[in-house]
């Protein structure tokens, strides 16, 4: 069984024997998984690649929901309900639980509309409302002085660490109480990566946030706690500066130290 | 109603908008495919391989005319197109690669690929016909071919182009000569994708109509010399089917059926080829 | 000697390959010869007159510029909206079982003779708008149909391709802040792919305008300009493909040439719009 340390805080998300079918395979590529993930706080999923954290983390915000014929069993809790049932209401919910890809997906339009782009979904139309969400989201992911000239220009201009921190800002520009980060760094250069890194936890006041990180340094410079994955398992849930150093599970001992992975 | 929810039934008014669209329009295409298998296998019988064209109201007609001339018409314009096609693209992807002049020429060619084919007849008809005095089945080939040579043109190069050029490297690492790591090499990489090229070429001139009409023209008998005027199956299709006479018309959906058939056949066959070379 | 075989073997591949630029000039200084007749006698008139009376030696090309342009702006209206549903069923509706076989049929399709379209039309959509609308059924409306349907499956095809190099992350990044199917095509997918489809269409118009078969078989040929589309009506390639081997005199002839040079002109300048300005680098065959 794997080993979870007990969170003191309270819990943004909760996994109870969740398990995950993709559409073609025969087995499950997660399996029983139980885990707490702590409000206003960084949760790092680190594991080989395979392990399936990526896969967890689409879960939040029930992407696999659209590739048809994935399956989803047992519960993970949001706010007292499963969100794992079919009734779930997906826009809300990913409006609630928001996502940052592996690489920059600037939409092909303004950088203002870019960050508006979730509000205007939701059906705020009102000018000043959006100017001043847009500018204070813009400021939050700490790219307002770089865009403020150039609102009107197309996104796809900006550099990557930039168009990075764009998306940041669309998707805390809808306040979501959970944020979602598929290795957000792993198309950057190390210094937008350390302006990311700074970033993500500066966002902790506000948000929830997972992380799924192939870079252990990354796990250990940005998150709380750490989640170590291995063949569809939770191995083990820990605070992060404890586990590096005295790891619990042998087999976190060993992906740590390189003994593989 | 929350913007949202009307977000929602937008999105389902759409979704349903586009699967009607898409019902009506395949609907559409399944339906003359239907007209024309049940027309052309009503029409099918042997005497429309074993007889040549006879005047309307004769029983024993039949299609042996146009497709034999249908078969010199676009053989010949397979035996010139295709060595020419291929020179060409070799040109183009091995020798001029990105250069000024290989770029104006493929532009050319792809802009010669939609160009509307009856022009080619005109222009056929101006260089051939008239100075001969008369139709032929070769201003018909040479039309065909003009048409053909783009396309044969651009599928090589492409291909051609898609052959890794560690192949080539290696080949003149050994010393060869650079006609020899062409031949020997780098067609033999592309084989696959060059042949697939020439059926999807065939199957697009063995279609066409317009640039045959005042080139080949036509013929309702037996004929295979290709210095006189020659049936094929589609000049014989326009023909019959837009005749008053039932037997006809009969024999225009028997051409439009086989001629289908064949098209479609060379079509699915290159493609097979592609995915067996993309499967290894 | 293998020298001299290397020195032929390259020549003659660039000789066969300049050949296309040549023969491509050698088209149009040969249509434009051949018009010159035409052109001293009638002079810009050609294209003003409305008249085509070749037993009275009046070529007026108007009536067949105006078919070509109303039956094709007529097949894009009906082609584009039923192009753009298709696609969007095909590259984000269809469930995985329908996508593959659909979308094969439709490209196959799009390989059958346009000629086989003009078959069917006659047969079966004539009789159709002559039951419907009155008349004798051949009409500039039904061309408009037919041409709509013979382009749907090419427009289709390659509006689908356009809409799927939009990267999946892309859609996802609009879905996971609450987008709907339609709010992600419509603010990411078809302006991603704008380029790619709206140089489709284009290029669906340089082909349509050019086409012969498809129209020939239910337009009537008939050179007169009539607002009621109900009414038979020519094009340019249902003239030539009508009138070709009837001219007998020299003036009949070199007009039908400048016809010809004329849509050669029209669909170049259209096939080069759509390839140079919005399918730069993709290739549509």
């Amino acid at each position: 069984m794997a080993t979870i340390v007990d969170i003191t805080e309270e819990k943004a998300l909760e996994v109870k024997n969740f398990e995950f079918t993709y559409a073609s395979a025969d087995e499950p590529s997660i399996k029983k998984l139980n885990m707490p993930i702590a409000k206003n706080s960084i949760t790092a999923l680190i594991g080989p690649s395979g392990c399936g954290k990526t896969t967890l983390l689409r879960a939040f915000n029930r992407m696999h929901d659209l590739y048809p014929g994935n399956e989803y069993a047992g519960e993970i809790l949001f706010k007292n309900r499963n969100i794992l049932t079919s009734k779930e209401d997906l826009i809300n919910l990913r409006i609630q639980i928001g996502m940052i890809f592996q690489k920059p997906t600037a939409f092909p339009m303004s950088i203002f509309d870019n960050v508006a782009y979730g509000m205007k979904l939701q059906g705020i139309k009102n000018k000043t409302e959006l100017n001043d969400r847009v500018e204070k989201a813009l400021c939050d992911a700490a790219i307002w002085k770089e865009v403020k000239d150039r609102l009107k220009h197309d996104a796809n201009g900006l550099s990557g660490g930039q168009q990075q921190r764009l998306c940041i800002a669309r998707a805390i520009a809808v306040e979501p109480e959970v944020l979602l980060f598929d290795e957000p760094t792993s198309a950057l250069d190390p210094i937008s990566t350390s302006g990311i890194e700074e970033l993500v936890i500066e966002l902790k006041k506000k948000v929830s946030i997972i992380i799924v990180t192939h870079n252990m340094q990354q796990a250990a410079r940005v998150s709380d706690y750490t989640g170590f994955m291995y063949l569809g398992e939770l191995i083990e849930l820990g605070y992060t500066e404890e586990m590096f150093v005295t790891p619990k599970e042998k087999l976190t001992e060993e992906y740590i130290t390189g003994k593989f992975g | 109603m929350t913007h949202t929810q009307k977000r929602i039934i937008t999105n389902n008014i759409v979704m349903v908008l586009s699967t009607l669209s898409a019902i009506i329009g395949i609907g559409f295409l399944f339906w003359i495919l239907g007209v024309l298998v049940i027309n052309g296998v009503d029409a099918l019988s042997w005497t429309i391989f074993s007889e040549e064209g006879a005047p309307p109201g004769y029983e024993d007609s039949g299609l042996k005319h146009a497709l034999i001339g249908q078969f010199m018409i676009v053989g010949v314009a397979t035996l010139f197109g295709v060595p020419l096609g291929v020179l060409a693209g070799t040109y183009l992807s091995e020798y001029g690669q990105k250069s000024k002049l290989a770029e104006t020429i493929r532009d050319i060619s792809d802009i010669m690929m939609s160009a509307p084919s009856i022009v080619i007849g005109a222009f056929v008809y101006a260089i051939v016909v008239a100075p001969m005095g008369h139709f032929s089945g070769w201003a018909g080939s040479v039309a065909l071919t003009i048409i053909m040579l783009p396309i044969i043109l651009r599928t090589t190069d492409d291909m051609l182009q898609l052959v890794p050029s560690t192949l080539r490297e290696a080949a003149f690492a050994l010393g060869a000569p650079k006609y020899k790591v062409i031949t020997q090499v780098v067609y033999r990489g592309a084989k696959a994708g060059i042949l697939t090229g020439i059926l999807l070429g065939v199957a697009r001139v063995a279609g066409e109509t317009a640039p045959l009409l005042f080139t080949s023209f036509n013929d309702n008998f037996l004929n295979t010399d290709m210095m006189e005027p020659m049936a094929s199956l589609t000049v014989t299709m326009y023909n019959y089917a837009t005749s008053p006479y039932e037997d006809w018309q009969k024999l225009g959906w028997a051409a439009a059926f086989i001629l289908s058939m064949f098209i479609l056949t060379l079509n699915i066959l290159g493609r097979l080829i592609i995915m067996k070379r993309k499967g290894k | 000697m293998s020298l001299i075989i290397d020195k032929i073997f390259a020549h003659s591949t660039k000789l066969v390959a300049i050949s296309v630029l040549f023969l491509v000039a050698w088209i149009f200084t040969v249509l434009f010869q051949h018009s010159m007749e035409s052109m001293q006698a009638l002079g810009f008139d050609f294209v003003t007159e409305t008249k085509w009376a070749p037993n009275l030696e009046k070529f007026g090309a108007l009536p067949a510029i105006y078919g070509s342009i109303v039956s094709t702006f007529l097949a894009m209206i009906l082609a584009v909206p039923l192009a753009i549903g298709v696609a969007i069923f095909l590259s984000e509706l269809a469930p995985a079982k329908l996508k593959s076989p659909v979308g094969v049929s439709i490209e196959l399709l799009a390989a059958i003779p346009s000629v086989i379209y003009g078959m069917w039309g006659l047969f079966y959509f004539v009789p159709i708008i002559r039951d419907t609308f009155g008349g004798i059924g051949i009409s500039m409306l039904t061309a408009g149909i037919v041409l709509s349907i013979m382009i749907l499956p090419f427009m289709a095809a390659v509006t689908r391709d356009a809409m799927n190099t939009t990267p999946d992350i892309l859609k996802e990044s609009a879905y996971a802040l609450g987008g709907t199917k339609w709010d992600v095509i419509k603010d990411i997918v078809i302006p991603y792919a704008k380029a790619g489809i709206i140089g489709s269409f284009i290029l669906a118009l340089g082909r349509a305008i050019g086409e012969t078969m498809a129209v020939t078989f239910v337009m009537g040929n008939v050179h007169k300009i009539s607002l009621d589309l109900t009414a038979p009506a020519t094009s340019i390639p249902v003239t030539l493909a009508n009138e070709f081997t009837e001219a007998d005199t020299d003036l009949y002839y070199s007009s039908l040439f400048e016809l010809s040079l004329l849509l050669l002109v029209i669909s170049f300048t259209i096939i080069s719009i759509a390839k140079f300005y919005f399918l730069r680098r993709t290739r549509v065959a």
